[in-house]
């Protein structure tokens, strides 16, 4: 009896939560990181944690067992609470202005939603400089693994050398930078004043990207004339060819690596990068060359009879693809200011690879869940020392036997539903 | 809903009571340390000797009651952390050590990979950080609180050449290296340079790379043994070294090969046995018949992790030793993390003459000691026996 009123009271607050539209949700996130700067330390002092928890408590609750309850706690008053309150409280009003938005211009409503994330993630990050590293690097994983996710998820292949895009773009963008805005010991003085330099930076990423997709037109024009496992073999070859290569040139600092980036890859920048390539990543999986990527990923003999022209197709998506793992790299190299040719090795493929299985193939909201999970995930077990690789790697082997094709595999990342009153649908239904 | 609002809050009030602010706790003053060690990933024997060394010490302090800073003690906390040998990785340790666990300094990371970048950062939060075993020069390269426990490359080039021209007299040389780790590569250009300096140029008669995790060295070897040279010298890592050292002997080669301080694990007479015998490497410290607090320090690790410990360990020990002096010179700490950071940095560099257990050490303006080399003879029992010291 107890338990069924119980399951009945959990689908009523299920039911009553799913009418809080998106704007709800990021009101409330808003709210609770702005109460997090203004009574967070008091807080954590109160509930008897040292420190305000930076990583929702996990570092230091595995840690320091103890701490558990007082990290629950935490996260429970500052985050669960409010958030819930503050969404279910204004959903209605929430709901109204959210439909008025959205019927007047989509796009006033795309930016009033990206603002309120980014006020977020900026207030959020604004607490500790660790929390905006790893925030950093882990909006530079969703581009990854979206990239990837083009590859491996739409076009159906194996690919295995984003780490080599990667790299390409992160030396490309570097060199850009540094040739031209620093006093480098490699490359000699800056030749331009540095004031214009981070109007340049676009440019200098953009220019990486391109690098790299002109090395996925390496890969292609051999490759694609072979399928499946053969390819998998050509684009590992590729990843250990430009490993090898910028560990040989010594004019970019050879295995010794290229230091001393500029600081320009600020949490504005990345945000906007990581933005902008979800939005045309997914533009381009939803478009007419999207479902022909499809066919071709289900049958590419009968993609070909009905007119698509397959190997046009396939090059497109494979230079788009690395052209914005080559915009990660560059991001990347930029947030470290420093970049070895080692670090786009095996390790990197491994950890892209699980990304992309993990959140789920063919699906946007994968990709971003998978980077963020698995970057996340990793950076919260840090104290569990060796057996974070037991525990991590548990997860995707479980999440393999479940959800063979991921977390959220084959779902479409449609904005306008997500930016919808939410009321309003429901009485549609 | 509301009652569900009531119980949380209930229950919020209640835990405020039970955990009572550990605040009040504070009154014991704490000295932080982090380390950034390589636990996990490529190298987890290096990341082990370096938490080893470091909590050995920390028992040490223990044992004094806590470090005596001004006459007044201080508790000590080390905080390891894992940066699974990856650039990055070392990089968001090296800011969490600062920004969340407020360390007075960093010992580590132990490879230029991952030394270099977190370099960058503790200089930018000026916070103290040694890195025991980097020999890159960019690790300290214009970072004044960034310093180093090892000599470096530029250094130990000079001393392998010098000793085999002192040692044998030989006029050719040929040189065996990895290509792709910076480490070997960059030592084995400074060997060309000096032993060209010496002999004349054109008198490194074979210089052979290969790509990191190659095993087979026969094609190289053989185009060296062809060369002429009278003494091949090889910068490699204990696994590597094996291989070729046994491979050369398959082939023929019968003249000495010298190493340098990566051949100084246990791993390397393990895995390389009889063929390694007789054979010659510069390094940081002798573990056989040392004296002294050196000879000290081995028995006790010895005892306690049932193995000899490697340079790793001797330099991460000599590193944390080199810092609770640089804590104590300041003559005391103000409790304000950012002026004692400062202070065990101007410390630090003023440190001279300082007695390490693997030599003498001063530091230079770039933060980079100035400290002798070993030239270490592996005995017929396997053992790594002093057999010259050779300063700068």
């Amino acid at each position: 009896m107890q338990a069924t009123s119980d399951k009945r009271w959990f689908k009523r607050l299920g039911r009553s939560f799913s009418q809080v539209p998106l704007l709800g949700w990021l009101l409330g996130a808003l709210v609770a990181v702005a109460l997090e700067q203004i009574g967070g330390l008091s807080l954590a002092w109160a509930v008897g944690l040292p420190k305000i928890p930076v990583l929702f408590g996990f570092l230091m609750a595995l840690k320091k067992p103890l701490l558990v309850p007082s990290a629950l706690l935490y996260v429970v008053l500052i985050y669960v609470l409010p958030i819930g309150v503050i969404a279910r409280v204004s959903a209605s009003p929430l709901n109204r202005l959210a439909g008025k938005l959205f019927s007047s211009s989509l796009v006033i409503s795309v930016v009033i939603h990206l603002g309120l994330l980014y006020a977020t993630l900026h207030v959020w990050a604004g607490i500790s400089d660790y929390r905006l590293l790893v925030l950093k690097l882990a909006l530079i994983a969703i581009l990854l693994t979206l990239s990837l996710n083009v590859v491996n998820g739409y076009m159906g292949e194996f690919s295995c050398s984003h780490p080599g895009f990667m790299a390409l773009g992160a030396y490309g963008a570097s060199i850009c930078t540094v040739v031209l805005f620093v006093d480098d010991k490699l490359f000699g003085s800056a030749l331009l004043p540095a004031a214009i330099g981070p109007f340049f930076f676009p440019l200098a990423l953009i220019l990486g990207g391109l690098l790299a997709a002109v090395g996925a037109l390496a890969v292609a024009i051999p490759s694609f004339r072979t399928r499946g496992d053969y390819l998998a073999i050509i684009s590992l070859a590729f990843m250990f060819i430009v490993k090898s290569m910028i560990e040989n040139l010594e004019i970019v600092g050879g295995p010794r690596g290229l230091s001393s980036q500029p600081d320009w890859a600020n949490l504005p920048t990345v945000f906007l990068w990581t933005v902008a390539g979800i939005w045309i990543i997914n533009n381009f999986v939803r478009s007419t060359i999207g479902k022909a990527l499809n066919a071709v990923r289900d049958n590419e003999m009968a993609a070909d009879a009905m007119t698509v022209n397959t190997r046009r197709t396939k090059f497109i998506a494979f230079c788009f693809a690395a052209f914005w793992a080559g915009i990660a790299g560059g991001l990347f190299a930029h947030v470290l200011r420093y970049v070895n040719p080692s670090t786009f090795g095996i390790q990197k493929l491994a950890e892209v690879l699980a990304m992309v299985y993990f959140g789920g193939l063919n699906s946007v909201y994968g990709s971003i869940v998978g980077a963020l999970g698995i970057s996340l995930l990793g950076e919260a077990l840090r104290p569990l020392e060796i057996f974070k690789w037991i525990i991590i790697p548990l997860l995707l082997i479980l999440v393999m036997i479940y959800r063979p094709t991921g977390l959220i595999a084959f779902r479409e990342f449609d904005v306008v539903k997500l930016l919808q009153s939410k009321q309003h649908s429901e009485k549609g239904v | 809903m509301c009652k569900r609002l009531l119980l949380v809050g209930m229950l919020a009030l209640a835990a405020t009571f039970l955990f009572p602010g550990v605040r009040g706790a504070a009154a014991v003053p704490t000295i932080r340390i982090g380390i950034n060690a390589p636990l996990t990933g490529d190298i987890p024997k290096v990341g082990e000797g370096t938490k080893y060394a470091a909590q050995m010490w920390l028992e040490d302090i223990n044992a004094a009651g806590g470090l005596d800073v001004g006459g007044k003690k201080f508790k000590v906390e080390l905080i390891i952390e894992d940066n699974e040998s990856k650039a990055e990785s070392a990089v968001t340790v090296a800011t969490k050590l600062i920004t969340e666990d407020e360390v007075l300094a960093i010992i580590g990371p132990q490879a230029s990979k991952q030394a270099v970048p977190a370099g960058e950062v503790a200089n930018n939060y000026k916070t103290p950080m040694i890195s025991p075993w980097s020999t890159n020069p960019d690790t300290t390269k214009d970072r004044p609180y960034v310093f180093r426990g090892c000599f470096l490359d530029p250094f130990q080039g000079p001393v392998a050449a010098n000793f085999i021209k002192d040692e044998f007299g030989f006029k050719k040389a040929a040189v065996l290296y990895d290509v792709a780790s910076d480490y070997p590569k960059g030592l084995a250009e400074f060997f060309k340079k000096a032993w060209e300096e010496i002999n004349g140029p054109g008198s490194v008669v074979a210089f052979e790379s290969f790509t990191t995790k190659d095993v087979d060295f026969s094609s190289q070897l053989t185009k060296i043994i062809q060369s002429g040279a009278d003494v091949l010298f090889t910068p490699q890592y204990y696994n590597e070294v094996a291989l070729i050292v046994q491979q050369a002997h398959q082939l023929g080669w019968d003249k000495p090969i010298v190493g340098s301080d990566s051949w100084g694990s246990a791993e390397t007479v393990k895995l390389c046995g009889k063929d390694c015998y007789g054979l010659f490497f510069s390094t940081h410290y002798a573990a056989a018949g040392a004296t002294g607090a050196t000879k000290e320090f081995i028995d006790r690790y010895n005892a306690k992790y049932g193995y000899v410990p490697d340079d790793v360990g001797a330099l991460t020990w000599d590193s944390m030793r080199i810092l609770q002096q640089a804590i104590q010179d300041t003559g005391g700490l103000s409790g304000d993390v950012k002026k004692d950071r400062q202070a065990v940095r101007d410390a630090l560099a003023k440190i001279k003459n300082f007695e390490g257990i693997t030599g003498k050490m001063t530091f230079t303006e770039d933060g980079d000691p100035i400290k002798c080399a070993v030239i270490v003879r592996i005995s017929d029992k396997g053992e790594f026996e002093f057999y010259k010291s050779v300063c700068p």
